[in-house]
C-alpha cells in the first residue's frame, strides 16, 4: 500500500504536473460554481486538452477538475441558495440560512474544511480498500467479469432515474451504441447502415459530450428554465456580499464535530463506490443521516454547523469511493470516472484488475493526485474566494454558445474527423430526449464504456468453453448474477411499497 | 404520448438491430460470433421497451377515460413555445457543423457564437459588443492553443 503512495509521490511531485493539477482544480471550482455547468461537463471538455500530455499528467489534470468541481458547488449553494451542481443540493439547506443570518464567511469556510477533511478520509478508504479488491478480482475469469458488469449495470439502473425499467433500457441502449463499428474480436464492421459516419464506430467521448454537455445546455434553454433562472438572478447578487473567511477558527469548529465529519465521509465513500450513485445522492443521504443521529435535529435547516459539515463531507468523499471500482476493477461508478478510464485507454493503458499490478505508478499517481488536488482545492478556495464569487453569474446566453463551441472543438480534436460532429449532434438530441422523458443518462454512458468489455469477456468465456452453465456453476459468477437479479427485484419491491404508502 | 413514441421507437430499433445481425459473418455453432452479443442486447432492449410501451398505453387509456379536454392543438402550441430556443439552437448547431467544413473553423465559430448568444439573450448594443469580443478571443485562443500545443489542424475552409 505504501509503495503505491511512494511511487505516486515520485510521479506527481514535478513542477509541471503540480501546475497542471492546480489549474485543473481552479477550472473545476469554476465549473462547480456556475449553475448550469456541471462537473461532468467540465471533465469531458478537459479530456481533449490532455491528449498531448503524459498519462499521469493528464490524469492529474482531470482529478484536479473532479475534486475542485465537487467543492465548487458550495459557493453558489451557500451564497445564493442555488446548488451550483446537483451534488450540492443539501448544502443549500444549512449553508444558505447560515449565510443569510449574516455569517456567509463562516458557512463557506466550514464547507471548505469539511470538503477537504472528508476527501482525506475517503482517500484513506480508497488506498486501503482498492488494492484488496483488485487482489480479489485477479481471480476473475471472463465469466466473472461478464457477471460483474451485468451487476454493475443493473445497480446503476436501479439507483438512477425514474424507474428501473427505464434505467435498464438506458443501459442496454448504451450497450447497443458500443456495438456499432468493428467488433472487438474479429473486426467485422457492424450496424454501419452503409453510412460513412458510422464506419469507425461511435466514439465513447462523443457520446459523453453529446449526452452530458449538449443535452444539459438544451435543458437550460427551455422557456420555463430560463424564466426560473432569471428570477433567481434578480433575487440575489453574490458579488455584492461581504464576508470574511476565518480559516483557523472554522477548522476548529469542523474538527470539534468528528462524528459528523467521519460518519458523513464514510457514507459518501460507500455511496461513491456504488456504480451510478454519486455526489448528488451522497450529499442528501449524508445530510439526512447526520440529522437522524444528531441530538438536536430541530436545528438542521436553520443554519447549523453540522448540516454544512455533513452535506459537504458527503459529496466530496464520493470522489475517493468512486475511484475504488474504477481503479480496482476497471468499472467506473460515474460519468466522471468513465472519462478518467477512457483517458487511460487513449494512452494505451487497459483498465481492469491488473491495473495496480501492471501500472503501479499510474495508480499511485491517481492516489497522490487526489491528495494534492484536495490540498490545492483548500488553498484556492480560501485564497480565491473573492474572485470566484464574482463569476457565479455568467448569463445563460453567454455560457451556452461558449460551451457548444468547446463541445465541437473537443469532439473534433479526438479523431480529427468532421463526421464525428454529426454523431455529436445526434447524441445531444438523443440525450436531451432521454432527460426529457426521465431516462437516466448515467446507465447509458456506463453501458457505452462497459459494452466492449462485456462483449469481449462473454465471447472469451464461450471460446474457452462453450458450456454456458459455467456462468452459474462458478461460485463468484453465480453470486454476481444472483445479486443482479436481487437488485432488480429489490427495486421493484421498493417501488410497489412506495406506491402502496402513497395510496394509504 | 411522447413516452409511448420513445418506447415504440426503441422497440423498432431493437428489431432493426436484431435483423441486421443476420448479415454478419458467423464462425461456427459453438462460438459466439460478431452478431450474438448485439442480438442478446437487442432482445432484452426490445422486451423491456415493449413492456414500457404497454404500460404507457394503459396509462393513456385511463387518462382518456377521466378527462381529455386539453386539445392536441393546445398541447402542440405549448411544446413549441416551451422548446422554441432549443429547436433554434440545435438548428444553429447543425448549420455551424456544416459551416466549419465550408467557412473553416475560425470564421464559423465566431459567427455561431455571436448569433446564438443574440438569439438566446438580449439584443442590446452592450451585449453585442461583449459577445463579439468573447467570441473572437475564445475562438482565436482555442485555435492557436490546439494548433501549436497539440498540433491539431482545424478545417480551414475556402477562405484561408
Amino acid at each position: 500500500m505504501f509503495d503505491l503512495l511512494f511511487l505516486g509521490f515520485g510521479e506527481i511531485l514535478n513542477l509541471k504536473i503540480l501546475l497542471v493539477l492546480f489549474i485543473g482544480v481552479v477550472v473545476g471550482v469554476i465549473a462547480g460554481l456556475i449553475p448550469g455547468f456541471t462537473v461532468a461537463m467540465a471533465i469531458v471538455l478537459t479530456l481533449p486538452l490532455t491528449f498531448g500530455m503524459e498519462p499521469v499528467t493528464g490524469i492529474a489534470a482531470m482529478i484536479g477538475v473532479f475534486v475542485g468541481g465537487m467543492s465548487g458547488g458550495l459557493i453558489s449553494a451557500a451564497l445564493l441558495g442555488i446548488p451550483g451542481t446537483p451534488s450540492s443540493v443539501a448544502t443549500t439547506f444549512d449553508a444558505y440560512p447560515m449565510a443569510k443570518k449574516g455569517q456567509p464567511g463562516k458557512a463557506l469556510s466550514i464547507g471548505i474544511w469539511a470538503s477537504f477533511l472528508s476527501s482525506i478520509v475517503s482517500l484513506f478508504i480508497l488506498v486501503t480498500i482498492a488494492p484488496q479488491v483488485s487482489q480479489f478480482a485477479l481471480k476473475f475469469g471472463p465469466w466473472e467479469m461478464f457477471a460483474l458488469i451485468c451487476l454493475a449495470l443493473t445497480i446503476i439502473a436501479s439507483v438512477t432515474g425514474d424507474s428501473i425499467i427505464k434505467g435498464l433500457i438506458a443501459g442496454l441502449f448504451g450497450l447497443l451504441i458500443s456495438t456499432v463499428g468493428a467488433d472487438p474480436i474479429m473486426g467485422f464492421a457492424r450496424f454501419t447502415f452503409d453510412l460513412d459516419v458510422l464506419r469507425a464506430g461511435i466514439p465513447f467521448l462523443v457520446v459523453l459530450i453529446g449526452m452530458f454537455a449538449i443535452s444539459r445546455l438544451m435543458q437550460s434553454l427551455e422557456k420555463s428554465q430560463l424564466e426560473k433562472d432569471r428570477l433567481e438572478r434578480l433575487n440575489e447578487d453574490a458579488s455584492e456580499m461581504k464576508f470574511t473567511l476565518k480559516p483557523f477558527q472554522s477548522l476548529k469548529k469542523v474538527i470539534s464535530k468528528p462524528m459528523t465529519l467521519i460518519g458523513s465521509s464514510v457514507i459518501g465513500s460507500i455511496i461513491g463506490a456504488i456504480p451510478g450513485a454519486g455526489g448528488s445522492i451522497a450529499n442528501i443521504v449524508a445530510y439526512d443521516q447526520a440529522k437522524k443521529w444528531s441530538k438536536e435535529p430541530n436545528k438542521f435547516g436553520t443554519g447549523c454547523e453540522e448540516g454544512v459539515v455533513a452535506s459537504e463531507a458527503g459529496n466530496n468523499s464520493t470522489v475517493g469511493g468512486d475511484l475504488i471500482p474504477t481503479v480496482a476493477l476497471g468499472i467506473p461508478g460515474s460519468a466522471v470516472t468513465a472519462v478518467l478510464l477512457s483517458a487511460l485507454m487513449v494512452h494505451g493503458i487497459t483498465p481492469g484488475p491488473l491495473l495496480i499490478v501492471d501500472e503501479p505508478n499510474i495508480v499511485g499517481g491517481i492516489f497522490v493526485a487526489f491528495f494534492i488536488a484536495s490540498l490545492a482545492m483548500l488553498i484556492t478556495q480560501f485564497a480565491g474566494m473573492r474572485v470566484f464569487v464574482k463569476i457565479t453569474q455568467v448569463p445563460t446566453h453567454i455560457l451556452v454558445p461558449i460551451i457548444l463551441v468547446l463541445c465541437v472543438v473537443g469532439t473534433f480534436v479526438l479523431n480529427n474527423r468532421t463526421t464525428d460532429l454529426y454523431i455529436l449532434l445526434a447524441m445531444g438530441i438523443i440525450g436531451y430526449l432521454f432527460t426529457k422523458y426521465k431516462y437516466a443518462l448515467a446507465p447509458a454512458i456506463i453501458g457505452v464504456i462497459l459494452g466492449p468489455i462485456a462483449e469481449l469477456n462473454l465471447r472469451r468465456a464461450f471460446m474457452t468453453d462453450p458450456d454456458w452453465t459455467l456462468f452459474l456453476s462458478r461460485p463468484i459468477s453465480l453470486t454476481f448474477l444472483v445479486l443482479t437479479v436481487l437488485s432488480i427485484l429489490f427495486t421493484i419491491w421498493q417501488t410497489i411499497n412506495a406506491k402502496k404508502k402513497a395510496q394509504v | 404520448m411522447g413516452e409511448l413514441i420513445v418506447a415504440i421507437a426503441l422497440v423498432v430499433l431493437s428489431i432493426l438491430i436484431y435483423t441486421q445481425t443476420d448479415d454478419l459473418p458467423s464462425m461456427n455453432e459453438s462460438q459466439l460470433d460478431a452478431g450474438s452479443f448485439p442480438q442478446f442486447v437487442a432482445i432484452l432492449l426490445g422486451g423491456l421497451s415493449l413492456i414500457l410501451a404497454i404500460k404507457q398505453i394503459i396509462v393513456l387509456v385511463k387518462a382518456r377515460q377521466q378527462n381529455s379536454e386539453t386539445s392536441i392543438k393546445e398541447q402542440l402550441l405549448y411544446i413549441v413555445k416551451e422548446h422554441q430556443l432549443v429547436f433554434i439552437t440545435l438548428a444553429l448547431l447543425f448549420l455551424y457543423i456544416l459551416a466549419i467544413q465550408i467557412l473553416g473553423f475560425i470564421l464559423s465559430s465566431i459567427i455561431f457564437m455571436i448569433i446564438t448568444a443574440l438569439v438566446i439573450g438580449p439584443r442590446t448594443k452592450k451585449s453585442i459588443v461583449t459577445v463579439s469580443s468573447i467570441a473572437v478571443i475564445l475562438t482565436l485562443s482555442l485555435y492557436f492553443f490546439f494548433q501549436n500545443v497539440l498540433q491539431v489542424r482545424f478545417p480551414t475552409g475556402i477562405f484561408f
